[in-house]
Formats: structure tokens, sequence, C-alpha cells
């Protein structure tokens, strides 16, 4: 790996873009995730960036336990984020379908079935310190090693 | 007017200020031990009543199983969503988190559980598999017929004059077998729980007790 490839992956593993996807979520880990960037929680100072653009994003957050509406549109969604990225599954629901799974429910879960997930954080919702704790464990590891893909 | 801009100015160079500017990183914060988190066992015995796994509203979030000679409750990441209701009706103290215990012992609460079973007659075509499949019924009555007829009149539910009637509903522990083995959705057992006010132990724990007592016209929630 060359020196410049290793200075750009140093540095944008202290900047990380995240992007955030409700695939069927009762909203309660959305908030969760609002709350990271209030002043309580502050994300911005760990060098995380929040933006709803999967075009300029590293990390995918994603809550809901999958409904069919996303069937076909989950992969493509994760395909437009660039190399390299990462997933992580916030909540029960895109792990098990929680309190949702039940007989009878169209809800198609675990989520790692339709896209590769790097993480799952429990809870229901989980707290915002175990959201950016998962996020700020993950982030030095997204560009390790990266090569620096066809360009 | 401009001392105000030249207050703002100096206090702008100061090195504590920029120090604080630049370099400010707290570390995410820590969760107070007093917070609600995933069970936790303690020392104490479970006797595998599994008043817990009864209570628990989530799918797939708790079972109680064997581990050579003892019981323990086993709570699984992914599906408990730390409502810590378990940890309230376990009668035996086996589960805590945060201060949900202690909180308990003071206020001085329970609950008090009951199943109602109930069965549709339209849809109940009076095969018995309720009957028989039930494990309650079962130890009642060893010589329950296929049929779900019974000589002895201490079973939950049995086949009377051609109709499946539940005559002790006050016996079922809600394990909800009999609503597995109907073929037909005909049977169903709800569970009602109730908290009250009164000193934990076994004789106010789920599934004993003074049962709640369902309105008329509530029996056909399930
Ligand atoms: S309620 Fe308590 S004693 Fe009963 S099975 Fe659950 S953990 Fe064991
Ligand atoms: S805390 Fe609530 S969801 Fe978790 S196992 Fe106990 S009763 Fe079930
Ligand atoms: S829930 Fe279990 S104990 Fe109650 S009637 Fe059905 S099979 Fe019997
Ligand atoms: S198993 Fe269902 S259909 Fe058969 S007797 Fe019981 S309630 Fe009726």
């Amino acid at each position: 790996m060359s020196i410049l490839q290793d200075l750009k992956n140093t540095v944008r593993s202290k900047s990380i873009h995240v992007c955030y996807v409700n695939v069927g979520s009762c909203n309660g880990c959305d908030i969760e995730i609002l709350a990271c960037l209030a002043p309580r929680y502050d994300i911005e100072q760990y060098g995380i960036y929040v933006h709803n653009n999967p075009r300029e994003a590293d990390v995918l957050l994603i809550t809901g336990a999958f409904s069919p509406q996303w069937e076909d549109k989950l992969m493509g969604l994760w395909e437009k984020i660039p190399e390299p990225k990462v997933a992580v599954a916030i909540g029960n629901c895109p792990i098990s379908g929680c309190v949702f799974n039940r007989e009878g429910s169209y809800l198609d879960p675990p989520v790692r079935k339709h896209i590769p997930i790097a993480a799952e954080i429990p809870g229901c919702p989980p707290r915002p310190t175990e959201i950016i704790q998962t996020i700020l464990t993950l982030a030095p590891v997204i560009f390790r090693d990266y090569e620096g893909g066809a360009s | 007017m401009s001392s105000s801009v030249i207050w703002y100015l100096k206090e702008f160079v100061r090195a504590e200020w920029l120090r604080k500017f630049f370099f400010a990183k707290t570390a995410p914060l820590e969760t107070p031990a007093h917070f609600r988190g995933f069970p936790q066992t303690t020392e104490n015995e479970c006797t595998h009543c599994f008043a817990c796994k009864m209570i628990c509203p989530s799918p797939g979030a708790i079972d109680v199983l064997q581990e050579g000679d003892t019981w323990a409750p086993r709570i699984y990441l992914g599906h408990c969503i730390r409502c810590g209701l378990c940890v309230e009706a376990c009668p035996e103290d086996v589960l805590t988190t945060g201060r949900l215990l202690e909180v308990q012992k003071i206020d001085q609460t329970s609950y008090v559980s009951a199943f109602h079973v109930m069965i549709d007659t339209v849809l109940c075509k009076r095969c018995g598999n309720c009957s028989v499949a039930c494990p309650v019924n079962k130890e009642i009555d060893p010589y329950l017929a296929g049929t779900g007829t019974a000589s002895s009149e201490e079973v939950i539910m049995r086949i009377i004059r051609g109709e499946m009637r539940v005559i002790h509903p006050e016996k079922c522990t809600g394990c909800k077998t009999c609503e597995e083995s109907c073929p037909n959705h005909a049977i169903r057992v709800a569970r009602v729980v109730q908290g009250v006010h009164g000193p934990k132990g076994p004789q106010g724990a789920l599934g004993g007790g003074e049962a709640p007592v369902l309105e008329e016209g509530g029996e056909e929630r399930s």
C-alpha cells in the first residue's frame, strides 16, 4: 500500500460519514439516533457526521424489522454507498423483528439476510451511548487496509 | 459596545479557551448503574415456575433452561426489550436489573395473574385435542381418552354432552399447548395480569394468588 493511500485512510477514518435508513421501525431507534446528534451526546465531536445521502456515507445505520416495501430497495441503497462501507443494525428489530415478529406479520427479519451487516446493537431501543460506542469501535476498522478502489 | 467587543476578543485568545475549542472531546457517557439493562441472574435458585417467561412481552426473549440439575433463565439479546417485567414477576428474585428489585421491595408491589381459557363454540369441532394435549390435564387424569372424554371432574376442560367445556380454568398454567394442538384455532388462552400492593412471594406470583376477574364482555379478548 502506498504511503499516500495510508495517509488518505488515516485522514478519512477520522471523518466518518453516516447515513441512516428506517426499514420499518416504530421510530424509537430513530429517536435515539437523533439524540446522538443533540448536545448531550454530540456525535460530531468524534468526527462522525450524519447525512442522509448514501453516496457520501461510510456507515449505514439501519433501524426497523424489514417491511416488504424494502425488498427491492435496500440492496439498491446499499450499492449506492461507495467502498469501503459497513452497515450497522440498530435495535432488536433488524436483528430479530422484536415484538413485531409474530404469527401473521409481513416482516422479514433479520436484515443481515438482505445486506451484509458489520455490527448489531441489541436493545429496544439501544441507548445513544451504545450507538456511539459501536460507531467509534468500527471507525478505525473501516478504512484500515483499504487499497483504494478502481477510480 | 466597543468595550464588549474588546472583552470578547480578549476572551477568545485565552489559551484555556483555545485549547477547549480545538481539543474538547468527552469520552462517551457511561450508563449509570441504576439504569435498567438486560436482566442478570442473582445467586438465588430458580424453581422453574416459568413466571418470567409467561410475562415476557417479546417473542423469544427469555427461556428457562435446565443445566445439569439446576434451572436458570436465559435472556436473548436482540429479542429482550429491557422492560424488566421478568425481574418483577420472578417470585424468587432470580433476575435483577438496575434498582428494580430494591424499588419493588420499598413499594411492596407484585403481580397476580390468571389465565382465561376460551373456546369458540362455532370453530370448535370437538376433537378433544386440547384436552388431551394439556399437561395439567394429563397429570390429573392420565387415562384421559383421545376424544377428550374424561371420567375426572377435576380436569381443566373436557367433553361434556358433546361440547368441549372449560370447567377449571383456574388450574391453567398458561403453557398454550392447547392452542398449538387445536386444528381450528378455536381455543385461546389469555393471560390477565394485575399489579397489586403486597409483598412478593410464591403465593403472589404469577399463576397463583387471587385471580383477577375479567369483566363481563371482556371474555372475547385473546
Ligand atoms: S420466574 Fe424466577 S424462579 Fe420462576 S422460572 Fe423464571 S427465573 Fe426461575
Ligand atoms: S426484560 Fe422484558 S423483554 Fe427482557 S426477558 Fe425480561 S420480560 Fe422479556
Ligand atoms: S394453556 Fe396449557 S395448562 Fe392451560 S389449558 Fe392450555 S394446555 Fe392446559
Ligand atoms: S382442539 Fe380445538 S377443535 Fe378440538 S376440541 Fe379443543 S378447542 Fe375444539
